[in-house]
């Protein structure tokens, strides 16, 4: 598991509280960010309040106020996302990173974002679910020209409805998102001091992630833009487990999660020991009358939902999109299953030709969470990932939500792992062992309905 | 005549027969000396001798040497000590020598003896006659044998550095055939895992009969490539038998097990066909074969008018019967043919055209020579680039795809049987290199052929040539 600091690397730019007129007249000094992993929440310094998000392994914009408008800087640019420790991908992303940095606004606020172009083609940013005039949509080629390499547009609106939102380009945009271009927006509600939103809940924990996928070429670094379903990095935020930072709460906290979808499939979210409500989509707040208790939400392609609970289970749980090859590293898709292939006799004679040979599939694939064998280079493992009681097997969308009572309220520390209250563990059975006596196996194989009398049986040389 | 004038009389003869002394060796020292730094790298390749103690301790040398892993010097050696074509070839050059000096020994006088009686007379006639010619001509055709003598040897030399040659190749061959032989063995045993594997694949029920299927012709394939490349060691290595002059249990000889690395540095092309022209024996033939026949062009002439010019002594001794009283009769005769009919100008003719045709083969040869070792050069270069690129690039390249894939199937990102597909690839281009690197070495003995010794084709060529004039030259 990641025990890295939690809050270590904070984005290297603070929001410019007091500035100039005449910088203010410039555009604003782009911030940027070197570090993957969770910054601290950025409670806001000027305009108005509110309960900031935590995004898992991002972090969000600075901005400054002009006149009293927030003003953004995006710089769109290739960047190199450490995707996992020792696992580097060649990506584009803004201002450093990939996702590029959470926008967080207040309901009402009128936004002002610089987009400057540093990536070799052009490109825009469409501002998904938002409402907003048009020509501000992002779209190119339908509601504005194209950014090209170099140029810097200017994008303004209201933030009319408060609600969890995503940006990502619209400008080959196949191509661009494949590469890991997309970000969070929060638009939080406009309430007045000790009141709050009808449908919207005060949360202590606001924690946002996209779902994102790469194809990367185990040895390579680059993700192969053309792959369309068949990904192998399996991404929240651009990050993969065990790198993807743990969620942390105090017992009895209420929780927000919110994920949203850029990925090209649909993503089961799934969360252990608790039951939640989807309390909102990127169309906004659900009401109250319309939720209903899940403990898995599928999120489908290019949606957001915002799930929230009560942490009141103590614990390390879960949390997962439950496509089990989600959860995994590269794969060989094409290698066959060598479950119950007898090995015996067979070994050495491979290992003759392959010196370094070892039989790995006989029982099934955890051997590979186990064996620490060397991998080409830049390569995810299919599986990996250590929890205190042997390996996780896991890789790609899972991390954990961590209840404990003791966690201090605002504390985004990992608190480690859950110590087992006594009895409250599975354990080993030590009676006399289980009699589990094993049906008849059949070892003909089967043949098709209706087909039996098409071949003829063979004589004397089946092998079987 | 007195005695002493007799006495020197056959003194000049002698004297003039002098040179007339057949080698003693075979002329296998004038053979060895043309080839030495020409027998395919060996510097110091003995021949056959003629002495039975000296042949003796090289069968001794042939044993030692093929009790040890055979290098391409020891079979070169062995080939030139053994090779029962080339003994033919040397046993012929003695032959010719002995053509020679028969040539040009002076015919032996004819002694005319008669007895003739009449009533009155008993007559006595003692002629000691000689071809005339035979004599006035000798030196030319002393000078002139002697000149064919040298094709001859040179011919032989050439036929020595052909054999070293082509023992050498057939050394090359048969070592890389070996070798390659040792590839396929791996790769079959690459083949044999898979297509086990497979098999207990299909029984438990993971594949299907076209997957095991696949697997099973992927082994017989192999098999396929090791039974040809078995069967290639094995013919390349009669190649070498043969031109070792071996059989029975000399062939149980071990061959090396590696051929010569490549070289660091090619050699240069600079100066390539003028080292061909100077050194090459075939070119040396060519020249002495035209300074010979211009030499006979003067010869010719003498002899096609006064085709045979005698010389007779006559000493006729008559007695008388009744009286017993002798009477000596003493002359010389000449007989001369005379020129009414063939001034020989056909004779001319043919030797100007003999000539002409020395000179063109000359030529021809010489023109051979230097495309020969233009074109060698460029064989030995592209072969020894390819060898490279093979041996420092693709082999390489091969091991990092095989060890790569390994690293794949550690990840469960590739299967065993890619693993075992790219071992074989690996092994391929292994026994790609090792084709290449023979190859090299091939073109390298090709260039050093055509750069000091022959050409296989100029043998032939300048065989026909030989063959055209009047005396046999022990072909
Ligand atoms: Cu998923």
């Amino acid at each position: 598991m990641n025990r890295r600091n939690f809050f270590s690397g904070a984005a290297t730019a603070v929001a410019a509280a007091s500035v100039s007129r005449v910088a203010l007249a410039a555009l604003p000094e782009p911030a940027t960010q070197s570090s993957a992993d969770t910054a601290p929440p950025l409670h806001p310094p000027t305009g108005r309040p509110y309960n900031p998000v935590v995004t898992l392994n991002g972090w969000t914009a600075p901005w400054r106020m002009n006149a009293g408008v927030k003003e953004f800087h995006l710089v769109a640019e290739p960047v190199v996302r450490e995707v996992a420790p020792g696992f580097m991908v060649n990506m584009w992303g803004y201002n450093g990173q990939s996702p590029g940095p959470t926008i967080e606004v207040v309901e009402g606020d009128r936004v002002r974002i610089f987009v400057t172009n540093r990536l070799p083609e052009h490109t825009t940013i469409h501002w998904h679910g938002q409402r907003l005039p048009n020509g501000m949509d992002g779209v190119g080629g339908l509601t504005q020209p194209a950014i090209q390499p170099g140029k810097t547009f200017v994008y303004e609106f209201v933030a009319r409805r408060p609600g969890t939102f995503m940006y990502h380009p619209h400008a080959d945009e196949m191509v661009q998102m494949a590469m890991g271009m997309m970000g969070l927006w929060i638009t939080h509600p406009n309430v007045g001091k000790g009141a709050t939103h009808p449908h919207i809940a005060k949360v202590q924990r606001d924690y946002a992630f996209l779902l994102n996928a790469f194809d990367v070429e185990p040895g390579s670094m680059t993700p192969k833009v053309n792959t369309m379903l068949d990904h192998n990095i399996w991404c929240w935020n651009s990050r993969v487990f065990p790198a993807i930072s743990p969620l942390v709460a105090r017992q009895g906290e209420r929780v927000r999660i919110r994920v949203g979808n850029l990925t090209m499939t649909n993503h089961p979210i799934h969360l252990h020991g608790h039951e939640f409500e989807v309390t909102g989509t990127d169309g906004g707040p659900v009401p109250k009358s319309a939720r209903w208790p899940e403990v898995t939400t599928d999120v489908a392609v290019g949606q957001m939902r915002q799930i929230e609970l009560i942490a009141d289970e103590p614990g390390d749980w879960a949390l997962h999109c439950h496509k089990s090859h989600h959860t995994m590293g590269a794969m060989g898709h094409s290698v066959p299953t060598m479950i119950g292939v007898d090995h015996r006799g067979l070994v050495g004679k491979i290992q003759k030709i392959v010196p370094d040979y070892m039989v790995m599939g006989e029982r099934g694939m955890a051997d590979m969470g186990a064996m620490e064998m060397p991998l080409p280079d830049n390569t995810f493992p299919m599986m990996t990932g250590t929890g205190p009681f042997g390996p996780l097997e896991m890789g790609g969308m899972f991390t954990t939500l961590k209840v404990r009572a003791d966690q201090p309220a605002g504390s985004y520390a990992d608190p480690g792992d859950f110590k087992q209250p006594s009895g409250n563990q599975a354990y080993e059975w030590q009676g006399a062992a289980a009699n589990t006596p094993r049906p008849v196996r059949t070892d003909t194989p089967g043949t098709a309905p209706g087909a039996a009398s098409a071949r003829k049986p063979a004589t004397g040389t089946h092998q079987h | 005549m007195t005695t002493a004038r007799r006495l020197s009389l056959l003194a000049t003869a002698a004297l003039l027969a002098g040179c007339a002394s057949v080698s003693p060796d075979g002329l296998r020292g004038d053979v060895t000396a043309l080839t030495a730094g020409r027998t395919a790298g060996v510097p110091q390749a003995a021949l056959p001798a003629m002495a039975p103690a000296a042949r003796a301790q090289a069968q001794q040398s042939i044993d030692h040497w093929l009790a040890q892993p055979l290098t391409q010097d020891a079979a070169v050696h062995i080939a030139l000590l053994n090779n029962p074509g080339l003994l033919a070839r040397l046993a012929a050059l003695g032959v010719a020598d002995a053509e020679r000096v028969q040539a040009i020994t002076l015919p032996n006088p004819h002694l005319t003896l008669g007895r003739f009686t009449t009533s009155q007379e008993r007559e006595m006639e003692r002629t000691l006659a000689f071809g005339l010619l035979d004599l006035i001509t000798l030196p030319w055709r002393t000078a002139r044998q002697a000149e064919r003598l040298q094709i001859a040897t040179l011919q032989t030399a050439q036929d020595v550095v052909t054999l070293a040659a082509d023992t050498r190749r057939a050394w090359l061959r048969a070592v890389a055939a070996e070798q390659v032989a040792a590839t396929h063995e791996r790769m079959v045993e690459a083949a044999e895992a898979g297509a086990e594997l497979a098999r207990r694949m299909a029984q438990v029920g993971n594949w299907s009969r076209l997957q095991q299927a696949r697997e099973q012709v992927v082994l017989h394939e192999a098999t396929r490539q090791r039974a040809r490349a078995q069967l290639a060691a094995a013919t390349e290595r009669e190649q070498l038998n043969r031109r070792m002059g071996l059989w029975g249990q000399q062939t149980q000889y071990q061959l090396a097990n590696q051929l010569p690395p490549l070289p660091a540095a090619a050699l240069p092309a600079d100066g390539i066909e003028a080292t061909a022209l100077r050194e090459r024996l075939d070119v040396q033939a060519a020249r002495r074969q035209l300074d010979t026949q211009a030499t006979r062009q003067g010869w010719s002439r003498a002899g096609a008018v006064f085709g045979d010019i005698g010389l007779a002594y006559s000493r006729n001794t008559t007695t008388e019967r009744a009286t017993g009283s002798s009477d000596i009769k003493r002359g010389w005769e000449i007989d001369l043919p005379l020129p009414l009919f063939d001034w020989g100008g056909a004779a001319r003719t043919r030797a100007q055209a003999e000539v002409e045709q020395s000179a063109a083969q000359l030529q021809d040869t010489a023109v051979r020579a230097r495309s020969e070792v233009r074109a060698a050069w460029l064989t030995y270069r592209t072969a020894l680039d390819l060898a490279r690129q093979q041996q420092a690039e693709v082999v390489p390249l091969r091991q990092l795809i095989a060890q790569e894939t390994t690293l794949r199937y550690n990840g469960m990102l590739a299967s065993v049987w890619d693993m075992l597909t790219e071992a074989r690839n690996s092994t391929q281009a292994v026994a790609n290199a090792i084709e290449a690197q023979r190859d090299f070495w091939l073109a390298e003995t090709d260039l050093q052929l055509a750069l000091t010794g022959t050409s296989p084709g100029a043998l032939q060529g300048l065989t026909s040539g030989a063959a055209a004039s009047t005396t046999p030259q022990g072909h």
